[in-house]
């Protein structure tokens, strides 16, 4: 069955009006035909899966053909936005799902500026797009009604230029009242660590999103609207007003997020000797990339819509106007960490410098960091030579060649092509078989942040089991960091349901506190909120599942108990899983790269800390245990029944 | 016997980059004690979760009040925070 009948198979069982208040349409484009259509998710998606990346999960399920290849434009490229999205304090996020070609297993992807929000503003909570365009598009949603355009003027744009062609052509005004999300060069030539940009640095990231999108031959969505109040099933502004008040109170965002933003976290990494330095072969780095050290070059923060918060620290390199990459958005930890020590870059201004040209290029910085650091290790250990970088010295440190590597990367020019091929150089024959043991990937997937996670054996299993790949936004217990809480064991208990050793290096119930942490971040992104302001994520104060209740009994007038809330979270972990195992994913996948296994640590007060597999293996078939899943890590039979009965299957 | 303290930014404008502390504090507890004398208030922003403790460039995750301080030590108080 062809995409277009799966499509409408599914829109015969979909309702077409809203379900309950505030509840915006889907719509799913064909993209070749040029031809749209809208319904609804059913209230049984909401009530098992929420929306955003819960109801987006229903979607791919009842779409995915796995006989085709994830570039196929049979398989579609899903938007999906929260029912919080919009109209809660820090609620301004959305997610991105497809099959990633990068990892070959889930692609879903989370993020915010304004396109989430906007799109819900046009009365649309879903995108669900598939078919190839005939040429280069671009679609505009304007107050809600749908427009093409022959998008080959922007073709070749990167993401600076874009929004400025963009904004001169369509008149709208960033923020007030327009969006977009966008592919770059990068998406245009399929390199698999482009994502979609959605701001100047907002972006969905990981797994090749920007590839997915080119291959569609869709250059941008352009949403065009003024902001709208929504006709909520009960006044909701009053408890919006608790809520912010709730984040500015909480220590983290007053004295860290909103001041600095998350290049805070280099240094604690640093000193415990987790800081993944040179593709992970050391775990300690200067101290010369402390937050302090950018203070000088942070001209001001920035926010996502109706975000109190405002995390995004800006950037002035003091180069000047026509230095094109002398300004910019971020960076955050990620980068820091992934174009810092994992490069062996050892000051600030080139890794800010090299971040302004990731935001401008489309590239995602941790699955591009990990693939020159990759790179950079092959080349040390001479299984790469200059015979197949064309010439380039891949010397650790050297700023101007990870610049240069940036942009033949977007172009697929030279080595770029190699690099753009990502983790999967050796698939594609462009490496030996021997550079695998090297690779630093989960189920396919560039680790996403640079904390070296051989110490803290909660942040190991989180990394294993996470959906996507290898990934600490799903479910990192990051508290497990903070000794405060470790130190109060009946409180540690209660957050996470039952006993979790104080110890970071210990085993013993860390699966509790992963399963607590991917069960609320799945709650937050299906409703819409941020992971930095989600209860347990940064703190055990931000809201959580009261707050997230409350506001959807306010928002959508859907009542859900707190347990009902938390199933959900288990429900889209549930499907997610599925959708794996149709992808060919099975128990040995949750697993970590072998270095993390046989390499112990080798500086810091945790010196000669690794993962014992014995251990690795009980704490995940614990892990499966409170889970619902079968020791192959796939929901029990009851469980996948109740899951397949939501989707209607 | 005489110990460092080093400050995040958030609390310079309170405390400075650094104080020595020329007390006889054997613990973290006894320091905190030591602190708030001279920083009224501060205790109290100190219990948030969010600041943890290093010694000597070790980063305390556990046991922070069993363990001993000594003549010459380095306590540094870092925020920590997740990232993305």
């Amino acid at each position: 069955m062809g995409i277009r009948a799966r499509v409408a198979s599914l829109l015969a069982e979909l309702p077409r009006e809203p379900q309950y208040p505030t509840q915006c349409a889907t719509l799913f484009v064909d993209l070749e035909r040029r031809e749209t259509q809208t319904a609804y998710a059913p209230l049984s998606v909401a009530r098992s899966f929420l929306g955003g990346r819960g109801a987006n999960m229903f979607y791919l399920f009842r779409l995915l053909d796995e006989t085709k290849t994830p570039l196929d434009p049979e398989v579609p490229l899903i938007f999906g936005s929260g029912p919080l999205t919009g109209l809660v304090p820090s609620a301004a996020r959305g997610n991105c799902t497809s099959w990633s070609p990068d990892s070959g297993i889930l692609m879903d992807c989370n993020a915010g500026d304004y396109f989430p929000s906007f799109t819900r503003m046009n009365g649309l909570d879903h995108i669900v797009l598939y078919g190839r365009a005939p040429s280069w598009a671009l679609m505009i949603i304007r107050d809600g009604a749908i427009e093409f355009r022959d998008a080959a003027p922007y073709v070749g744009m990167d993401n600076i230029d874009m929004r400025d062609a963009i904004q001169r052509d369509l008149g709208g005004v960033w923020k007030r009242n327009m969006s977009m999300v966008n592919i770059t060069r990068a998406g245009e030539n399929l390199v698999l660590t482009s994502g979609i940009m959605a701001g100047p640095k907002a972006i969905y990231a990981r797994g090749g999103p920007g590839a997915k999108m080119g291959a569609l031959q869709l250059k941008g969505i352009v949403t065009l609207s003024p902001t709208r109040e929504f006709p909520a099933a009960q006044p909701y502004k009053p408890y919006n007003r608790h809520i912010a008040q709730k984040l500015l109170g909480t220590s983290v965002v007053k004295n860290a997020l909103s001041v600095t933003g998350t290049p805070f976290l280099y240094k604690p990494s640093r000193i415990l000797g987790a800081m993944g330095t040179k593709n992970n072969q050391e775990t300690t780095w200067t101290d010369q990339l402390d937050a302090e050290h950018i203070d000088p070059y942070r001209p001001g923060m920035e926010g996502c819509f109706r975000c109190p918060v405002n995390c995004r620290p800006l950037n002035d390199l003091h180069t000047g106007d026509a230095d094109k990459y002398g300004k910019g958005d971020g960076p955050e930890y990620v980068t820091l960490g992934k174009f810092g020590p994992n490069l062996g870059v050892t000051t600030v201004e080139p890794v800010i410098r090299l971040n302004n040209i990731c935001n401008d290029l489309g590239l995602d910085t941790a699955s591009m960091g990990s693939a020159l650091s990759w790179a950079f290790e092959l080349f040390q250990r001479g299984i790469i030579t200059t015979k197949d970088t064309g010439g380039i010295e891949l010397a650790w440190g050297d700023a101007a060649v990870i610049e240069q590597l940036l942009f033949l990367t977007s172009r697929r020019e030279g080595f770029g092509d190699v690099l753009a091929d990502s983790a999967r150089a050796v698939e594609s024959g462009k490496y030996p078989v021997e550079a695998l043991p090297y690779r630093m990937t989960v189920k396919g997937l560039w680790q996403s942040d640079p904390h070296d996670a051989r110490i803290l054996k909660a942040f190991a299993l989180g990394l294993a089991v996470a959906t996507r790949g290898m990934d600490h936004l799903r479910n990192r217990v990051t508290l497990e960091i903070n000794a405060k809480i470790n130190d109060d064991a009946d409180f540690k208990a209660e957050l996470y349901g039952g006993v979790v050793s104080a110890e970071p290096n210990s085993y013993v119930g860390k699966e509790r506190a992963v399963r607590a942490c991917e069960n609320i971040y799945a709650v937050g992104d299906s409703v819409g909120m941020c992971r930095f302001t989600t209860k347990l994520f940064n703190s055990p104060s931000l809201p959580g599942l009261e707050e997230f209740q409350q506001q959807l009994a306010n928002v959508t007038g859907l009542q859900f108990s707190l347990a009902e809330l938390d199933r959900a979270g288990l429900n889209i972990m549930g499907v997610e899983r599925m959708i794996n195992q149709r992808l060919g994913v099975r128990r040995e996948d949750d697993t970590l790269p072998d270095r993390w296994f046989d390499e112990p640590t080798m500086s810091g007060p945790f010196k000669g800390e690794r993962i014992d597999r014995d251990e690795f293996q009980a704490m995940l078939s614990k892990f499966y245990a409170i889970s619902e899943l079968t020791d192959q890590g796939v929901p029990q039979e009851a469980f996948r029944a109740q899951l397949l009965a939501a989707m209607g299957v | 016997m005489a110990v460092t303290v080093r400050f995040p930014s958030m609390f310079h404008g309170k405390t400075g980059h650094q104080v020595v502390v020329s007390e006889p504090v054997t613990s973290i507890p006894g320091l905190l004690d030591v602190l708030e004398r001279q920083f009224p208030g501060l205790s109290a922003d100190l219990a948030d979760p969010i600041y943890n403790f290093a010694v000597n460039d070790e980063m305390l995750l556990h046991g922070v009040n069993a363990h001993p301080l000594h003549d010459g030590d380095v306590i540094e108080i870092v925020p920590t925070i997740s990232g993305g």
